[in-house]
């Protein structure tokens, strides 16, 4: 099956976090701030082709860089 | 013993306030992660005896990923267990994240209080949490407070002392947030409500086609109120006090002063037609003050004021998201905006708030970027004051030619540089709209804060100034740098002295190109020099001990390359 990463969905879309490449400290980073395997996430914008992703993780709102965005996989429900 | 009292939480969840709160120490604070990078200290007084509160940097967990948190972190371990006290402040409006944090406090065996925060605004949001659940399941001390307001303050400091040691089996994150998920189902209640009109602006400040129209029109609005308000205020209170009342005064002083020699000069200065000139006379009690006054004051005012404004209501992370694309060209990040903005006001906080950057080749590039091409409020006011009655050409001029610079050298930067820059991770708060009162006094320590750094090295240096120039010491430097100055930038040579006052202050130097008669061209040409060439020397010393020795003579062979190459640039080109 193919992977798919936050910048290639649609704004609005619920989906859940399957996975995050790109090392464990990203991981971590991500973790303790409440994004990690198995949390569904709402992406609510993106910026631009290569801009930012903006995303809902519970009740946080985060902006992820377009690289950091495209290390975490997901899921549609 | 109780030693010492650390406050610690997650970014922007109110620390700051609380601290001030508690200790009657004023601090910074605003709506946006990573006001404070450094530690603040300060005294509460339990059952009479002093005790230490310090208030660390925020952080999302115990394992630090930046180097705020390290400080934060290690800070924390300076102390054995049974000598500290902890108070964990977490955002009531986001317990669920906050609580990462919290269970790795307990599992490490601090003594913790929990400082729920907020409270008002997760109430208004239709966040409800059971405060007594909360303290059952922790078995630590829950209190509800609200920071702004001051309520549960009282209380927190009374439950201070009932904190233990008890440390417990340590877990993962992966297991501390399934523990999360089950404390969270227990006492949070959700109150299901329509989008509010700040939820929908919220979104709509973010999203690509909305969040630019706004972003543009906030940051044109923002430029014309500084201005207005700036004008204002040198239009109806400061020049209307300094021309009807003081200049009156000092003339009526100047007739008594038979023998105009040394004092004469040094205090009131030159005569301008038999006349006090604010402008042209340079002495210390009559150019000196009404540069730090009338001029730059005014603008130092209302920048500040509506720079507050921003911070507070939590704008800034959102033009973070916008810009991050265009600063990622210069090797920047979104978030590097907020020290930028910072150097608006005075390029010290703008170099002290790189810190917020986790790279050091980031640091390098922003804190050169901003002593280079961000012009500081005082001299951004004597431009205005200058240039700005030969219409908005000149002013908008000065911009452009600093923006161009910026987007060029970062871009240089960038591709010569080695190291890496870290990627974008930001939480966006939500917009809060803090009572008026807590601007005023952030407003009140800002300007106070000016006046005391600036008005000593004003005056010092005006009366510097003009005794070199009375025993006319100025001259061998002169006629040395003349040469350079004239024939490459096309300035009298009298615009050495002004340059090289530069060093010691910005607003200064401009004010002593004012009596030289420059035209609006060579007026362009000095101002513009002025702002890129050498920062003054506070924010010289922020950036030695920002970069070290290294990185600071090489920000500053860049900026006298550049000052230099533009110098030649504009004078070829538009005074020709």
């Amino acid at each position: 099956m193919k992977k798919i990463s936050l910048v290639q969905i649609k704004a609005n879309e619920k989906v859940r976090v399957l996975e995050i490449l790109g090392g464990s400290n990203l991981e971590n980073k991500l973790l303790s701030m409440g994004v990690y395997k198995g949390k569904p996430v709402v992406k609510l914008s993106h910026i631009g082709l290569q801009g930012p992703v903006v995303i809902k993780a519970g009740r946080s709102i985060l902006a992820l860089g377009h690289s950091v965005a495209e290390k975490i996989i997901i899921e549609r429900e | 013993m109780m030693k010492k009292i650390y406050l610690i939480g997650n970014p922007n969840v109110g620390k700051s306030v609380v601290f001030s709160r508690l200790t009657g120490v004023q601090v910074m604070s605003s709506n946006y992660p990573g006001t404070t990078v450094e530690f603040t200290k300060g005294y509460l007084t339990l059952s009479d005896t002093k005790v230490e509160v310090v208030d660390l940097p925020g952080t999302y967990s115990l394992d630090p990923t930046s180097g705020a948190e390290e400080v934060a972190v290690s800070l924390l371990k300076e102390f054995s267990k049974e000598e500290i006290a902890v108070i964990n402040i977490i955002d009531s409006t986001n317990l669920e994240r906050n609580l990462l944090l919290t269970l790795q406090l307990i599992e490490e065996g601090f003594p913790v209080v929990i400082c729920m925060n907020m409270c008002d605004d997760a109430s208004h949001r239709g966040v409800h949490i059971d405060i007594a659940k909360l303290e059952e399941l922790l078995k630590v001390p829950v209190i509800s407070t609200c920071a702004l307001t001051g309520v549960g303050i009282k209380l927190l400091t009374q439950r201070i002392k009932e904190v233990v040691s008890s440390p417990k089996g340590k877990q993962d994150h992966q297991q501390r947030w399934l523990e999360i998920g089950r404390i969270i189902e227990q006492v949070q209640r959700l109150e299901h409500r329509h989008h509010t009109f700040r939820e929908i602006m919220e979104d709509a400040s973010v999203r690509p086609v909305t969040g630019l129209l706004m972003a543009g029109g906030i940051i044109f609005t923002v430029f014309r109120i500084v201005r207005f308000i700036g004008e204002g205020i040198i239009n109806r209170v400061t020049d209307p006090i300094f021309m009807n009342i003081y200049q009156p005064l000092l003339e009526k002083l100047s007739v008594h002063w038979q023998e105009k020699g040394f004092w004469f000069h040094l205090l009131i200065g030159d005569l301008i037609n038999g006349k006090i000139d604010f402008k042209q006379s340079l002495g210390v009690l009559t150019t000196a003050p009404y540069i730090e006054l009338g001029m730059v004051l005014p603008y130092v005012v209302s920048f500040y004021f509506i720079l507050s404004l921003l911070e507070d209501i939590g704008y800034l992370p959102r033009l973070a998201v916008l810009l991050d694309n265009l600063l990622h060209r210069l090797g920047l990040h979104g978030y590097a905006v907020i020290p930028v903005l910072l150097g608006f006001g005075c390029n010290v906080p703008g170099i002290l708030s790189t810190r917020v950057l986790e790279s050091k080749r980031e640091r390098f590039i922003a804190a050169t970027i901003i002593s280079i091409g961000v012009p500081c409020i005082p001299l951004q006011a004597m431009i205005f004051g200058l240039l700005g009655k030969f219409g908005g050409f000149y002013v908008g001029g000065v911009y452009l030619v600093l923006f161009s610079l910026v987007i060029i050298l970062g871009t240089i930067l960038n591709r010569t540089l080695t190291g890496y820059s870290p990627e974008f991770l930001l939480e966006i708060p939500p917009y809060r709209f803090p009572p008026l009162l807590m601007l005023w006094k952030k407003l009140y320590f800002r300007i106070r804060g000016f006046l005391v750094e600036a008005t000593p090295v004003v005056l010092l240096g005006v009366c510097f100034i003009n005794i070199l120039l009375y025993f006319k010491l100025f001259d061998f430097v002169t006629a040395i740098f003349a040469p350079i100055i004239h024939g490459l930038f096309g300035l009298p040579k009298e615009a050495v002295v002004a340059l090289a006052i530069g060093f010691l202050r910005k607003d200064v130097a401009v004010g002593m190109l004012m009596p030289l008669g420059l035209s609006a061209n060579q007026l362009f040409i000095g101002a513009t020099l002025l702002a890129i060439s050498f920062p003054c020397v506070a924010s010289f010393v922020v950036l030695a001990k920002e970069l070290g020795f290294k990185g600071l003579v090489k920000s500053t062979l860049i900026m006298i390359g550049i000052s230099i190459i533009v110098g030649a640039l504009l004078h070829f080109t538009i005074l020709r």
